[in-house]
């Protein structure tokens, strides 16, 4: 039992790589998946050709492949390296993420009814104020449970980065376990994990709670 | 008596079909005409090229002044409250401030009768309800043209009186209208002039006891005398 404590400061140096990747990911990916959606709607056929292939690619090839080809391909090709194994980490979730939760938004997006378009047309609001101020504030409810479920995905996802040398909490617990033989921190790990989905799921709940205040009632 | 809308020789073609087919229409200042017609005769196509919904294939239109809109589906925003519904277009549009935008929103739910929904959802409201927040929210635009496309058809019979109310209301504070509709009781009531269509074309037109009483087509007379049986044909879109 004592081992595990002088094994815990190892575990939550890792433990704060991967809350970092995963804050990063969030916070560049929900943004970026936003032109990305548009784009994929858009009217003109190169543009929304461009971004449907973007997300065909990052959608329907592994996570661990892309980090592989960002971190060996990319450099090797290019003869030089900009980034080290956890910034590449970084840029490749961002990348992966904006095209599942552009997916998440089109959909959502589709999901409003004609007649509000019409009757933000009919008062005269514009197109960024109808998108802005009608479509994504109805969008919320829509896109909200399977965002958070990408978003509890992320967080084991995480876990990936270890394949390209990244330091995180995974890396850390094995680097542990093959050092000692003992496999405690593998438990200790797994609990990490359940703690922060745990969070993200009541999290979720209470969002979810708040963008369906406007619901009929008695459903 | 100015002319608020000018329309000659409109067109509109959907895919080689022709759903308006050489359309002449205007209307006054504080005039109220209702629209009657067969489903499928262009009534609610010809509303949706006045405020541009639809462009129109061929013909000239001129317009003076600005155009509020009441939906068959009401098409509020349901993420707002009733309140927050009538002062967002103000406010975004017009760039009136938060609280002359709210004055005129309470006075326009007093107007429809509905000053103790102001903080509730729409989806908590009735449909009767719903509309009545749609014309107000409409008419916070302050439009020289008030369009309704079907207002009342989405709606159980015994609740569109109430929304008839509010555009008789209308009607007599001089409002300019123009209403399409199968309600036969409010055309021969309350408009000043009655226009028959029947595909893509204007059939007749004149005042309401020329239309329902001194009725001139065969067509006309078909339609009111299925019509005018209870039979309310339902717009299917």
């Amino acid at each position: 039992m004592e081992q595990i404590f002088s094994y815990l400061p190892l575990m939550f140096e890792g433990l704060e790589k991967t809350i970092i990747l995963f804050f990063i990911t969030l916070a560049l990916s929900l943004p970026l998946a936003l032109p990305i959606a548009l784009g994929e709607e858009s009217k003109n056929k190169v543009v929304s050709f461009i971004f449907k292939t973007y997300v065909f690619i990052f959608r329907g090839t592994p996570l661990m492949l892309q980090l592989f080809f960002f971190y060996f391909f990319f450099p090797i090709v290019l003869n030089i390296r900009i980034f080290d194994d956890f910034q590449t980490a970084c840029l490749t979730f961002v990348l992966n993420y904006a095209a599942y939760f552009a997916e998440i938004y089109r959909g959502g997006m589709n999901s409003i009814d004609k007649g509000q378009y019409d009757a933000a047309f009919a008062l005269g609001l514009s197109k960024r104020q109808t998108l802005f101020g009608i479509v994504i504030p109805q969008t919320m409810k829509v896109i909200l449970p399977p965002i958070s479920n990408e978003t509890i995905t992320l967080v084991k996802d995480t876990a990936l980065i270890m394949v390209i040398g990244a330091a995180d909490l995974m890396k850390m617990t094995s680097s542990i376990v093959n050092r000692t033989n003992d496999i405690t921190p593998l438990f200790v790990a797994a609990v990490i994990y359940l703690i922060m989905t745990f969070i993200l799921t009541i999290i979720s709940g209470r969002l979810e709670k708040y963008f369906s205040r406007y619901d009929e009632r008695g459903e | 008596m100015k002319h608020i809308l000018k329309m000659e020789n409109i067109v509109k073609e959907y895919e080689g079909n022709r759903v308006l087919d050489g359309v002449d229409f205007s209307i006054e200042k504080g005039e109220t005409v209702s629209v009657i017609g067969p489903s499928g005769s262009g009534k609610s196509t010809l509303l949706k090229c006045i405020n541009g919904l639809v462009k129109i294939t061929s013909g000239d239109m001129i317009l003076n002044g600005s155009t509020g809109m009441v939906f068959q589906h009401f098409n509020l925003f349901p993420h707002m409250t009733c309140i927050e519904n009538i002062m967002y277009a103000p406010m975004k549009v017009k760039k009136i401030s938060k609280s002359d935008a709210e004055a005129k929103a309470v006075s326009l739910l007093e107007m429809v009768g509905l000053s103790d929904k102001r903080d509730e959802y729409p989806n908590h409201l009735s449909g009767g309800q719903q509309q009545r927040v749609a014309i107000a929210r409409a008419l916070a635009m302050e439009p020289d043209l008030m369009l309704f496309d079907e207002a009342t058809s989405a709606l159980d019979p015994e609740i569109t009186g109430e929304v008839l109310e509010v555009m008789k209301k209308m009607a007599k504070d001089h409002v300019t209208m123009i209403v399409v509709t199968h309600e036969m009781g409010f055309a021969r009531e309350v408009s000043d002039r009655v226009i028959f269509m029947d595909k893509g074309k204007i059939v007749e037109e004149g005042k309401p006891q020329e239309i329902f009483q001194n009725t001139k087509s065969e067509r006309l007379k078909n339609f009111l005398g299925v019509v005018l049986n209870d039979y309310v044909p339902q717009d299917t879109k």
